[in-house]
């Protein structure tokens, strides 16, 4: 089999790439305080010491977005995998079981995807109070049920492959069934999904910022900093140009990356 | 055959799609604001029209346009006669109201007497829940000596009785929220409410039976615009004429200004912002923490540059305007040593630090992370709990806070002290101590300044409870907010109000037309 | 057909009720309360009680839930606290401003979408692919809050073409429905392509190539048709989104519509709004699936709707 070329691949992983490297070192290698204010240099645009300019309170946009990749990568991420993870399970455990237990669940499922998101992620901000974890469990709870379809269709229709037979014939029980036999062959279309999610999940936690419910201050996530921005939009439009970019930029990334891994595993989205 | 159904099917789709655009092309127009109106922008909108059961603060500002009282709060913050030209007070606690005659509602029918004592009984009666009820406790009847004289009574001497006529003024029989519409009754004010919208749009016409000066706008559409940018950028195109103080953020002052078409005119506000202490917490009844926390703010800078200028330093609730300020209390200027040796007394420091949660409303995030980051560096670590207003006020009212910023508006009578510093004016107790602050000697004084009638000696009682207030630090004194409005130049005769207030727009002369005609010229 | 229609709306009784379960949980865990927040600065304890109690919101949560429950299955959603009006008519005045919103949202998607589908789709790897994919990617990556400030400036402040803010005629439309869409548009654009690219290979295109059409000529007279079945599914999936999705573009341009109806709603803790609003929005978002479903088997007579 010739290896196809697969420009999206290359492209996403780069720029995915990229940012991690961002959020791992930029924050080490920008000393600045995304976190000091200076009243004085409020709205300032940018200029010498502060390359993108300062936010409404004089912080460093600079160092803001740096520390904000940590924040908003790190949260769409661990959503995703905690999503997966809960997906997975259910998924897997439904497909499996069949029946009653697989109809209670897809009902469950049904439910969570009827029900407007926003009100759970309201409803958990004001019991938990707003905070990191908060924001996690809401988006969580919300985005585990495209995988649990996802993995209840895959596995259905994997459970009839004759490898999965014999290690069923073996007596395997289904616990090993689903993670040892099942669950590697899912992966390709998993992971590929799962990309495709970090990207909505950055742009959910924008949406999120917007309504007052995403990464709680003063940390600095790029939706935190493009809700606030927006007020000055008509003033200093450089603290939504600084956030939008880079919100677009990793959207971007991990779609591509997302295309290039679906045509790798010669699967459609 | 198959083809043919399958092509049948396809076309279907098709014709669905289409039809879909079809459907959202055709959406129905709405009129525009009616010529002779004047468009003003509000961020939130009112809750209830009835004056017998409005409270929120837009509410109250269209209430003052559709209404009337028999008194009304002048620009001292002392009390004037709107449908009493006359008051008298024949004993320490009996008022006497003589109304002016000719009056008529909007509907036609004239305002006597009876309307008054109809106004305040339904207001009174159990089966309305009005929640204006617990503001008439002091009073002990309400009387009509003949259909243009009343005489209220009070259940002691009470100085503040004249805030218990507030009340905009009903037609007899006019039923209270009714089960089916929230209703705005008709008024005897400049104006009356014709259509109401929620969240969307207000419209205001004339009162027939209401002298106006000719040249006067015919009406005012309050529209609902939730978005600072957009009522920026309402004003800039003129769709919206008006807009002032909450609707209009501070940084885009600058930018309005700039705006050949605008006017923007800046005067000072009584509308007072404050930190509030909770005193359930023993760290927070120590007064060298309190202290530490008024010192380590630089209000001034924010006023700077997150206000861009438009507020004054307070000194206590009460602003220079009010006629029993004292403004020769305690003053807290910027001084981090000070604060920091404060807390180092207290017993903190900032590799020890004082951890305190600071609640606030949605709004109020970005005054609160210039705090925290200024307290940060004296050794005070706060954590911030941004809120929508529910959250925040519920919490507020439990008690459930460290520190938290809040805001009086429409401060009139000095009384308003006993509402908030009386140890007994819990929220439990029914009034809004709600950092449970006790102090003995403030107590008798606000119990005296309520009985007291003699305008002087209450000056002196209140110039005690200002020192009292600023020395204890039950509230940190943030500032007055400036009354700001934006308005387009072919409006003439806006006269701002300390309190906000927009009844100037009632004699105000509105040319739309005339401009038009000049901005044709070459 | 008719069976199957009974017995999907029969399947919708489960989900509408676990809803309706869901919802009333939760509204009830969030701290804050309806009278409180009606009443206000000056409310006596007294008054704030009696009020509890003249809403029934003094009785265990139980009894509310079942009497909440009662009311539903005879068409009653109960009245708003904040506003003293039935929950229906509230939602009546709301409801269609956020459907012609999602529909005019739906439409810009389709009617984006297709060209750039078609054009990237007709000749893959080619530049007209390329610049398709690139701007249809653009869609995705930038997030409403963003699009919606400045498509009014640009088009509004800047150009003076389309009204800002507000409901009213088409023009009006414009803007919200842009901004609503675009990322659907970007979803729907590369759907199309990658599906026309998968048929081009098939057999009956083949046939039609080799009678001798062009390949843009076979895409659109017998590729695009079966190309169709899996973007109106996704169509189905996201079209049901769009609906739930609108909140924050309500928000923006001020759109009076059930989205910004329910977060007041939630913000006065205004129970009986909460649950009506989101029992129509979850119906409509079921019932969204549905007619996609229906639609799907009008397209492929091979998917059997017993399935």
């Amino acid at each position: 089999m010739t290896r196809r070329r697969n420009p999206s691949l290359i492209a996403g992983g780069a720029i995915v790439a990229a940012l991690t490297a961002v959020a791992l070192f930029g924050p080490i290698l920008n000393r600045t305080d995304p976190l000091a204010i200076n009243l004085a240099l409020a709205l300032a645009g940018p200029g010498a010491g502060h390359p993108l300019g300062c936010d409404s309170l004089g912080r460093d946009i600079l160092a803001r977005i740096l520390a904000g990749a940590r924040v908003s990568l790190g949260v769409s991420i661990v959503v995703v995998a905690l999503s997966l993870a809960i997906g997975a399970i259910v998924g897997g455990a439904a497909a499996l079981a069949g029946g009653r237990v697989d109809g209670a669940v897809m009902r469950t499922v049904d439910i969570v995807l009827a029900f407007p998101g926003i009100l759970l992620a309201i409803a958990l901000a004001a019991i938990l109070g707003p905070g990191l974890v908060d924001l996690v469990i809401a988006l969580g709870a919300i985005g585990w049920t495209g995988y649990a379809r996802l993995v209840r269709g895959e596995v259905l229709s994997l459970r009839e492959r004759e490898y999965v037979e014999a290690a069923r014939a073996l007596g395997a029980r289904p616990g090993r069934l689903l993670f040892r036999h099942l669950l590697p062959g899912v992966a390709g279309p998993l992971a590929v999904q799962a990309t495709f999610g970090v990207g909505g999940l950055i742009i959910a936690e924008a949406a999120l910022s917007f309504l007052g419910l995403g990464v709680p201050p003063p940390a600095p996530s790029w939706g935190n900093m493009l809700d606030t921005g927006r007020a000055f939009i008509l003033v200093a439009p450089h603290l939504t140009t600084a956030p939008g970019v880079a919100i677009g930029l990793s959207v971007l990334g991990f779609n591509l990356l997302g295309d290039g891994l679906a045509q790798r595993f010669g699967r459609r989205r | 055959m198959r083809t043919e159904r399958r092509f049948f099917r396809t076309g279907a789709v098709a014709a669905i799609s289409l039809a879909a655009i079809l459907v959202a092309g055709c959406a129905k127009t709405k009129p525009q604001t009616p010529a002779g109106y004047l468009q003003i922008d509000i961020n939130t909108s009112p809750a209830n029209l009835d004056p017998r059961v409005a409270t929120d603060a837009i509410s109250a500002r269209i209430g003052e346009l559709a209404y009337q009282s028999l008194v009304r709060v002048g620009r001292d913050g002392a009390f004037v006669g709107e449908l009493a030209e006359k008051i008298e007070r024949p004993a320490p606690d009996a008022i006497v109201f003589h109304l002016r005659h000719g009056v008529r509602f909007s509907d036609g029918r004239p305002l006597d007497a009876r309307d008054v004592l109809y106004t305040y009984a339904s207001l009174l009666d159990p089966e309305n829940h009005s929640v204006k009820r617990a503001g008439l406790a002091e009073m002990a009847s309400l009387e009509a000596i003949d259909n243009y004289t009343l005489r209220m009574t009070t259940r002691r001497p009470y100085a503040a009785a004249l805030e218990m006529a507030l009340l905009g003024i009903v037609p007899r029989g006019t039923p209270l929220a009714a089960r089916d519409a929230i209703a705005a009754p008709p008024g005897s004010g400049p104006f009356k409410v014709v259509a109401f919208e929620r969240d969307e749009a207000l419209t205001l016409t004339r009162n027939p039976y209401y002298p106006a000066p000719s040249g006067a706008l015919g009406g005012i559409v309050m529209k609902v615009a939730p978005d600072a940018t957009v009522r920026a950028l309402e004003l800039t195109e003129g769709i919206c004429q008006f807009a002032e103080n909450d609707a209009i953020q501070p940084e885009l002052i600058a930018y309005l200004s700039r705006q050949p078409k605008l006017r923007l005119i800046r005067s000072n506000g009584t509308t007072y912002q404050y930190l509030i202490f909770n005193f359930r917490d023993a760290r927070l009844r120590d007064p060298r923490v309190r202290r530490a926390i008024a010192y380590g703010i630089d209000r001034q800078a924010i006023v700077t540059a997150l206000l861009r200028g438009n507020a004054r330093l307070a000194t206590g609730m009460l602003a220079p305007e009010n006629w029993a300020y004292n403004g020769g209390v305690l003053n807290y200027a910027y001084d981090p040593a000070r604060a920091r040796a404060l807390l180092e007394a207290a017993g903190y420091s900032r590799t020890r630090p004082l951890r305190l949660t600071y609640k606030t409303t949605t709004e109020g995030r970005r005054l609160a992370e210039a705090i925290q980051a200024m307290l940060r560096r004296v050794g005070v670590a706060i954590t911030i709990r941004t809120s929508e207003f529910a959250t925040f006020y519920s919490d507020l009212r439990a008690g459930n806070f460290d520190l938290a910023a809040s805001q009086w508006v429409g401060v009139s009578d000095p009384h308003q002290y006993s509402l908030i510093f009386d140890s007994r004016m819990t929220p439990q107790g029914g009034g809004n101590n709600r950092g449970d602050y006790a102090n003995p000697e403030m107590d008798r004084l606000l119990r005296a300044g309520d009985a007291e009638l003699d305008p002087a000696a209450r000056r002196a009682i209140y110039a005690r409870v200002q020192q009292i207030a600023a020395a204890d630090l039950p509230y940190v004194s943030l500032w007055w907010i400036d009354n700001v409005a934006a308005y387009d130049r072919r409006l003439d005769g806006f006269e701002p109000f300390p309190n906000g207030s927009l009844l100037s727009l009632a004699a105000a002369r509105w040319f739309p037309s005339a401009a038009a005609a000049g901005a044709a010229r070459p | 057909m008719i069976r199957y229609f009974v017995r999907r709306l029969t399947a919708l009784i489960p989900v509408a009720l676990g809803v309706v379960t869901l919802t009333f949980a939760l509204i009830h865990l969030v701290p804050g309360d309806p009278v409180v927040a009606m009443l206000g600065d000056y409310a006596a304890p007294a008054d704030v009680q009696e009020m509890r109690h003249a809403l029934g919101l003094d009785r265990p949560l139980w009894r509310q839930y079942v009497a909440f429950l009662y009311g539903l299955t005879h068409g009653d959603l109960g009245e708003s606290i904040s506003q003293r009006e039935p929950v229906s008519r509230l939602i009546r005045e709301r409801y269609p401003a956020t459907v012609e919103l999602a529909v005019a949202g739906l439409a810009a998607a389709i009617l984006i979408a297709f060209p750039l589908g078609l054009v990237a789709g007709a000749d893959p790897g080619g530049p007209g692919d390329v610049g398709a994919m690139g701007f249809a990617i653009l869609g995705i990556s930038v997030p409403h809050l963003y699009l919606g400030p400045l498509l009014m400036i640009v088009f509004s402040l800047d150009l003076g073409w389309l009204p800002l803010t507000g409901r009213g005629g088409f023009s009006h439309l414009i803007l919200p429905a842009l901004t609503l869409g675009a990322a659907l548009a970007a979803i729907l654009a590369r759907m199309l392509r990658q599906s026309l690219v998968e048929v081009s290979d098939a057999d009956y295109m083949r046939t039609a190539r080799a009678k001798g059409l062009s390949r843009p000529r076979a895409l659109i007279s017998h590729g695009l048709r079966n190309a169709l079945t899996p973007v109106v599914t996704l169509l189905g999936l996201e079209a049901g989104a769009l609906l739930t999705g609108s909140i924050v573009t309500e928000i923006i341009f001020s759109w009076p519509g059930l989205g910004r109806l329910m977060i007041a709603a939630i913000n006065n803790r205004d129970y009986p709004l909460v649950q009506g609003c989101v029992l129509v929005f979850a119906l409509s978002y079921v019932a969204v699936n549905l007619a996609t479903d229906l639609l799907y088997s009008a397209i492929d007579p091979r998917v059997r709707l017993s399935r």
